[in-house]
């Protein structure tokens, strides 16, 4: 990122055509102002994230009994809830299970899903056919929040069993996309021409196919993210996800449920955050792919 | 077992799956339906909303057979279609029910018991005491395995003197006999309904109470209609149903939007925002329970006494009743609340100490002081057992909360296969029935695995003892060694709260949190 920053005020002319073409996109997802704002937006959230200790003012998990349900004010900036803890440091903290969430779910999901999709779609045949691809029919027939549920009920409660579960059910979308992609490079003719020059099948799939499956892939992760946040606050909401005490966004928002009238600020806050991270992500994924899809206009 | 454990959770989960699907099923219904936009929001009941009282109940009664009840939810609906041998007025004092007088020999053995005539069951049958005896038989009956035999256990004969006259003899005087037969044991279904086979009492009760079961929805509702040959001053209205929302928000919404008369009960968290309500009338009362904690004491670290004592001392319990039930519930050190006689004031709620915990904690040398704690999901369990962690964690306990659904909890207590358990009990009008079954060696409640002999001792001679200064004295004693032992952490008692519609009149609030729906009229 940074390198391609400092390369972007050069005279273009003077670049190899590799540093043209990501000049070129990056000029194209500049251009692109939804795409900015969800970027800077997400680059915001990580940064909270992951400085969350310095930037919470208290610590998350501190009851106060005597400042319960307290509207927001400069002491408590989001107000509190209904054990006196600070919202605004729990939403902060909160912010680093969604991500977390977000991220290692999609992480599983790629792990599991990129290597099947490969050889699937490489080797075709029988095993692809009916049982792989039926697999993921199956599969993607039923809600993703409903299969999540399910598989975090067996697995039992808490994030990192939530994680693999959302892992799970994200898997299928990422076997049929990559499955695709090869299925329409196989054919291609350096592959050919890798074929007769002797190369394995191993070196053909990881060093010719992977490289031009990247940004398909790319794109995908990034909306899957903001899918896995949505599923991890909903299973926290219902209690499977993050376990209490430990903060997380949709928890927070089952306990304001029922403060909607006397304290809004309970689900106000922890509500605005879910939407927001989901829909910066979003917009910065919808960018990316504008930017590495040349045919889009 | 294993095994076992592994296709239980296959089967919670295949369960779970067709319930999301069914759900979502229901879900999209709704949808559409409010896509449609022009409809009218649905009532609750389909009858007449004039002529019809709509209770709100905070869960689905299982088992609708009293002499199998154990659910305080149930007890509401057998208020409406069930009568009991004796009422008790607001002071718990007992009062005539379908015995319109009884007799009490002086050494306390014999009951003879002067019913009421002209009574008729649902089904036409006729009340006498021949129906008593079989009630009691029925109760009594090993096969049945009634959870309430106990309140009969001491009978040893019983004969029908003439039709409408029933007398009892015990082995020993039993001070709670007719506290026990104003509640469960004391409900007289129809003979006729309970020996004929098509007719499964649990689901389709048959009383002759003022109103007779007319339609089930399990998991929704139940329907009544009055009883046209009631014995006894006609209801003021003609529909009766009973909705069950165990959500407390959805439960309160439906009261204040009207769908809902009177509600069985409601959150702490609302009470200020009801009673701000111009619409709704809120009725409040003593509670006669005890809520707490209960402790594995057959498992590491609950078996050390110092540990349990530890906890005592721990808990804020000052903090709880303000916080979880804004003031709503006092604070607790024993079983009997502060309004029974049976409550010792010598016993005083102490002050949270940290120090004297960790002392205690030291004392024990016990080393591994992490346990789990049972609590069922609603968002009040879920708030006290964030306070409870963060309290014990503070001394040196290192708590794991675990949410379990209620009827799974009491699974998990029969078993034994628990830590610790937020479990309490909604009380009876009798000390013995907050103590007895629960704190005596091996008797049905006490899930603490704890035995004391002394403590024992106590609580059977208070159940054979019919003078109260003597039976009052014990139940002091018994209260100081449960405070010494610990076998259960007594956290608050609960103030009882009835909101409801300001068009509902004649509500008499008494203390055993029941609603008896033919008092009510509606305006």
């Amino acid at each position: 990122m940074e390198q391609s920053q400092n390369l972007s005020v050069q005279n273009p002319k003077a670049q190899n055509p590799r540093l043209r073409i990501l000049q070129t996109m990056l000029e194209r997802l500049l251009q692109n102002k939804l795409a900015v704002f969800g970027g800077v937006v997400t680059f915001l959230l990580i940064f909270t994230a992951i400085f969350a200790p310095w930037l919470a003012p208290h610590d998350p998990t501190e009851q106060n009994y005597s400042a319960v349900l307290q509207a927001p004010s400069i002491e408590y900036w989001f107000g509190t809830d209904n054990l006196g803890r600070d919202i605004f440091s729990r939403v902060i903290y909160g912010a680093q299970v969604s991500l977390q969430a977000g991220l290692i779910s999609v992480g599983i999901a790629l792990i599991i899903g990129v290597p099947i999709g490969l050889i699937s779609g490489y080797y075709r045949g029988f095993i692809d056919e009916y049982i792989i691809m039926r697999m993921t029919d199956a599969m993607l027939s039923i809600p993703a929040l409903v299969l999540a549920l399910a598989l975090a009920a067996v697995l039992g409660a808490g994030l990192t069993n939530a994680m693999i579960a959302i892992g799970l059910v994200l898997t299928p979308n990422f076997v049929r996309l990559i499955r695709g992609e090869v299925l329409a490079h196989r054919e291609k003719e350096y592959v050919e021409a890798g074929k007769a020059s002797g190369i394995s099948d191993f070196s053909i799939i990881l060093k010719h196919i992977l490289p031009n499956t990247i940004a398909p892939i790319m794109v995908q992760a990034t909306l899957a993210i903001a899918a896995a946040i949505i599923v991890e606050a909903s299973l926290s909401y219902l209690g499977l996800g993050t376990q209490p005490p430990n903060p997380s966004w949709g928890s927070m928002l089952a306990t304001g449920q029922g403060y909607l009238d006397s304290a809004p600020w309970i689900a106000l806050f922890p509500g605005a955050l879910i939407f927001i991270t989901v829909i910066s992500i979003n917009l910065f994924g919808d960018g990316i792919r504008d930017m590495l899809d040349p045919k889009m206009k | 077992m294993d095994d076992q454990m592994y296709s239980k959770k296959l089967l919670t989960t295949l369960l779970l799956t067709l319930l999301m699907v069914l759900a979502a099923c229901g879900g999209n219904d709704q949808n559409d339906e409010a896509a449609g936009g022009e409809e009218e929001p649905e009532d609750l009941t389909n009858n007449d909303a004039e002529d019809t009282l709509v209770v709100g109940l905070d869960d689905d009664p299982p088992l609708l057979d009293p002499h199998l009840s154990t659910a305080q939810v149930e007890s509401q609906i057998f208020k409406a279609v069930y009568e009991t041998l004796i009422n008790v007025d607001e002071n718990l004092d007992p009062i005539p029910g379908l015995a319109k007088d009884w007799d009490v020999s002086e050494d306390g053995l014999t009951y003879t018991f002067y019913l009421q005539e002209g009574v008729t069951f649902h089904d036409g049958a006729d009340f006498n005491a021949e129906a008593v005896k079989y009630n009691f038989e029925r109760i009594l009956d090993e096969d049945l395995g009634s959870p309430n035999a106990s309140d009969l256990r001491l009978i040893e004969e019983m004969s029908v003197e003439d039709e409408y006259t029933f007398v009892v003899e015990l082995e020993e005087p039993f001070a709670p006999f007719l506290s026990g037969l104003s509640h469960r044991a004391g409900q007289m279904v129809s003979p006729e309904a309970a020996e004929d086979e098509s007719i499964d009492l649990s689901n389709e009760p048959v009383g002759t109470g003022p109103f007779q079961f007319v339609d089930r929805t399990a998991q929704s509702h139940l329907e009544f209609e009055r009883h046209d040959d009631y014995w006894g001053d006609q209801p003021d209205y003609q529909y009766l149903e009973y909705h069950a929302f165990s959500n407390e928000d959805t439960r309160i919404t439906n009261l204040v939007s009207g769908d809902l008369d009177i509600v069985n009960r409601v959150a702490h968290k609302d009470l200020e925002q009801l009673e701000e309500n111009p619409e709704i009338n809120m009725s409040e009362e003593d509670g006669i329970g005890f809520q707490g904690l209960m402790l594995n004491t057959d498992r590491e670290p609950f078996d050390n006494q110092k540990v349990r004592q530890a906890m005592n001392y721990a808990v804020d319990r000052d903090a709880i009743t303000e916080v979880v039930f804004h003031n709503g519930a006092v604070p607790a050190v024993s079983p009997f609340a502060p309004s029974s006689w049976a409550n010792n004031p010598g016993l005083e709620v102490p002050d949270r100490e940290v120090e004297k915990a960790q002392e205690l904690l030291e004392e024990s040398g016990v080393e591994d002081l992490s346990f789990t704690l049972t609590v069922s999901p609603s968002p009040a369990e879920q708030q006290l057992s964030e306070m409870l962690k963060s309290m014990l964690d503070d001394v040196g306990f290192e708590v794991e909360i675990e949410q379990v659904e209620f009827g799974a909890i009491l699974d998990r207590m029969y078993e034994g296969d628990y830590d610790v358990a937020r479990l309490g009990w909604s009380g009876r009008i009798d000390p013995d029935g907050n103590a007895y079954s629960w704190f005596h060696t091996g008797e049905t409640y006490n899930f603490t695995g704890s035995s004391n002999e002394q403590l024992d001792e106590l609580l059977m001679d208070a159940r054979t003892t019919i003078d109260q200064g003597e039976r009052q004295e014990m139940y002091h004693q018994a209260a100081e060694i449960l405070w010494d032992e610990a076998p259960y952490i007594f956290l608050y008692h609960e103030n009882d709260y009835k909101p409801m519609k300001d068009n509902v009149q004649g509500f008499n609030h008494i203390p055993d949190g029941l609603i008896r729906p033919a008092d009510l009229t509606l305006e």
